[in-house]
């Protein structure tokens, strides 16, 4: 998860873009090890998120997921995902948060 | 993996339901016997409530709906807009009775609905809705001028530590109506600084909005338990067709199908986890937890002061090691005596489940029954407490269906109509003593030796005294009801009973009084781990009698036994003839004593019947842990468990009515 510098190249899998991939339990004890890393791939400009491998998730993952597309917005960053797993996109719909997270369509982008 | 399983919960949750049942019964007899006490309908719908909530976190689905329907109900009865009535305790009685059967389903990971519930649940839905057509002012009238709900809910940043999850929340919102999300938001109290928040917070808030025809009081019950753990404002919605048709930004699928595939496998984890789950718990007092923590201490400071001692240890110091050693053996004693009550629970327990049983037996028999609950406090070990209720349920049966009798009889024999059946649980020496008596007719003693005489228990002619007559009803095979009701003479009699008594190291014995009522009498001991025994010699073998059963011990010269007819022997102990059991003939020991001059009688006593037990010598007093052979070896005839004494070397318990019957069996044969 090396935060490289971003030229923004939107979408695209491309080296300037830092990719994160969610753990398959997102739940509220896998918190704190996704928040460093959130934490450090903010440090680059264009993050991508891949949700496929999310199995469970609950309100404290996709408020984690929100806060950091927040604080991305600050610095002018872009986010974008490869695909979303069908648990998380429920969730978030339920949650009325795939708006703010920008989700894509289910399964792979 | 960090993430919060589930069924962990599920035995707390049973228990906690099972609890709850039974206040729920408990509080719906006291409405039944004519209560007008606000707070008992209270307490019932507090109980259902909790179940359906629980039953909901975990997925059980069918007492979640189950509970739900019954709660609709009582939610009626507490807004008073339904008055309580015999029907209507019936029915939740039905209903407590239903949901036991389900959660004891559920635990067992079956499908907790079957076609009672399935026609029960019919019978709630169609009481609550017939109820609705009948009043408009009742629930759902009140709802229908509103189109749905406007919801404002604010997380407190603790809500997700208090385990309450939205994502559930907006579930259960979903099944109530259509869901929408108007607009989520990250409260302004969020850390600016991603890296320094706390992820275990929450920031979020919802406006929500739920289109449908929802009781307040269903939304009111999602919510319930957040109180404090968020700002909710909840506002009717007002019925416009255009707001209604209005696209909302973010739509939720209402279609509950897309949340199951999320949850499914949660389930079956769940399933797979309880699976090998009958190990059984206990709830235990904090007093009990924190004497045996004092004790720990206590045990901590003699050892501490015995090492002491020990580190340059000569004889000036004898005294004070002894000294040590006598606090050490209290301090083990205590300890004990600690661990042992934690085993022990009131036998309350057990008697609450009469009061319901007594009921129905009055309606079913036509007989006016005053129950008499006493000693509930006594303290029972669980072992023995979960044992012990089936016999007990025999007993009060039997009590009321051949013991009282109709009113009408009652009052031509100069008694009240409403007969007493009393339950008295109390302390008796070492023993913990039930009696179950009735102000009845008393045993027929007529009927009985009739009986008796056809089963060919006893010769025609035989002359028996009261108690003998009494002893005929334990016997295997008798039942003395002329006609067997659907109560009691069912197959399962007295014997039964005192099997499953014997069974827990008790005894039970009948008194009888003509016209007056019978009592009979359980005595149990106070725990099946240890006992006291007194600890003898047969030959080179070493038995453990059982303190509680001893007697006297006696030295006989030897013309005192005398042979009898059959083979048996018997000698005289003030004023009857007692059988003698030779210990080392029943056990098969070498090299033992076999002149009764130069051993020692130990006269024992097991339901009223005295044996003397011959054995070699006596060499102490001893509590014994007693571990089951059965489970370490097989099961002995004569022999209830074995033990460790002090020097090491294992002894025998013996099981008295066992060596009696032994005894009796040998002198048969």
């Amino acid at each position: 998860m090396a935060g490289k510098r971003a030229a923004k190249r939107d979408g695209e899998q491309h080296d300037e873009v830092a990719t994160v991939v969610l753990p398959a339990d997102c739940r509220i004890g896998a918190q704190a090890v996704l928040q460093a890393e959130l934490s450090e791939a903010l440090r680059g400009g264009a993050i991508e998120f891949d949700g496929s491998q999310v199995e469970r998730v609950d309100t404290a993952a996709l408020q984690l997921l929100v806060l950091f597309r927040r604080a991305l917005d600050a610095r002018g960053g872009t986010l974008s995902w490869r695909s979303v797993s069908t648990a998380l996109n429920d969730a978030a719909s339920l949650l009325g948060l795939a708006r703010i997270l920008e989700l894509p369509a289910v399964g792979p982008a | 993996m960090g993430a919060v399983d589930l069924s962990q919960f599920h035995k707390t949750f049973f228990e906690e339901s099972l609890e709850g049942l039974d206040a729920m019964e408990a509080a719906l007899l006291a409405l039944d016997s004519g209560s007008t006490d606000h707070e008992l309908v209270h307490t019932i719908f507090r109980a259902a409530h909790s179940i359906k909530g629980g039953a909901a976190t975990f997925g059980f689905a069918d007492v979640a709906a189950f509970t739900h329907v019954a709660e609709s109900l009582l939610e009626e009865v507490r807004s008073e807009r339904r008055a309580v009535d015999t029907g209507l305790t019936d029915l939740l009685l039905r209903s407590v009775d239903c949901l036991r059967a389900m959660l004891d389903r559920t635990a067992k990971h079956q499908p907790a609905a079957d076609a009672t519930s399935e026609a029960l649940r019919a019978e709630l839905t169609e009481l609550v809705e017939g109820k609705i057509a009948a009043a408009p002012a009742a629930a759902k009238a009140t709802a229908a001028p509103v189109a749905g709900w406007d919801i404002r809910f604010v997380a407190m940043p603790h809500l997700l530590q208090t385990g309450n999850e939205p994502l559930r929340l907006f579930r259960e919102l979903q099944q109530l109506g259509t869901l929408e999300v108007v607009r989520a938001f990250v409260s302004d109290a969020a850390p600016a600084d991603f890296a320094a928040l706390d992820p275990s917070q929450c920031y979020m808030g919802w406006e929500l909005r739920l289109h449908g025809a929802v009781a307040r009081g269903d939304l009111d019950a999602v919510f319930e338990w957040l109180d404090g753990d968020c700002e909710l404002a909840i506002e009717p919605l007002a019925a416009s067709p255009a707001e209604q048709a209005a696209p909302a930004a973010a739509p939720v699928s209402s279609a509950p199908s897309a949340v199951v595939p999320a949850a499914a496998p949660a389930r079956e984890a769940a399933a797979a986890g309880g699976g090998g789950g009958e190990g059984g718990s206990i709830r235990v007092g904090i007093d009990k937890v924190d004497a045996l923590i004092d004790m720990m201490g206590e045990l901590v400071i003699t050892q501490s002061m015995l090492n002491n001692i020990g580190e340059n240890f000569d004889l000036s110091q004898l005294e004070r090691l002894r000294e040590g050693l006598a606090q050490l053996e209290r301090n083990t004693r205590e300890l004990q005596e600690s661990v042992m009550r934690i085993r022990m629970l009131p036998i309350g327990s057990v008697f609450n489940r009469f009061p319901r049983l007594v009921r129905d037996l009055e309606r079913k028999l036509g007989k006016q029954v005053r129950l008499e609950l006493q000693g509930e406090q006594t303290e029972l070990d669980k072992t023995v407490l979960e044992k012990i209720g089936d016999p007990l349920v025999h007993l009060v049966r039997n009590a009321i269906d051949h013991g009282l009798e109709m009113p009408a009889q009652r009052r031509a024999a100069g008694k009240p109509e409403a007969g007493t059946l009393t339950l008295d649980a109390h302390h008796e020496g070492g023993n913990i003593v039930v009696r179950i008596s009735d102000d009845g007719a008393g045993l027929n003693h007529e009927r009985i030796l009739a009986k008796g005489i056809e089963r060919g228990l006893v010769k025609p002619g035989h002359q028996l005294s009261d108690d003998e007559v009494a002893e005929l009803i334990f016997q295997p095979g008798f039942s003395t009801a002329a006609q067997a009701t659907d109560l009691s003479g069912r197959g399962v009699g007295m014997d039964v009973v005192r099997r499953n008594v014997r069974d827990l190291g008790g005894s039970v014995s009948v008194k009888s009084v003509a016209g007056k009522g019978s009592t009979f009498t359980i005595a149990l001991p106070l725990t099946l781990a240890i006992i006291d025994g007194l600890v003898t010699e047969v030959g080179e073998e070493r038995y453990i009698v059982p303190l509680i059963s001893i007697v006297e011990s006696l030295r006989l010269p030897a013309d005192a036994v005398r042979k009898i007819a059959g083979g048996g022997e018997v000698f005289q102990f003030r004023g009857e003839y007692l059988p003698v059991i030779r210990l080392h003939r029943a056990f098969g020991c070498a090299n033992a004593i076999a002149e009764v001059e130069r051993g020692i009688v130990v006269v024992v006593e097991d339901e009223g019947q005295r044996v003397g037990l011959l054995v070699d010598e006596l060499v102490g007093q001893q509590q014994a842990v007693i571990k089951s052979l059965e489970k370490h070896y097989e099961r002995v005839q004569g022999v209830s468990g074995a033990t460790i004494v002090s020097d090491g070397s294992v002894a025998l318990i013996v099981d008295v009515g066992g060596v009696a019957r032994l005894g009796r069996r040998s002198k048969a044969a």
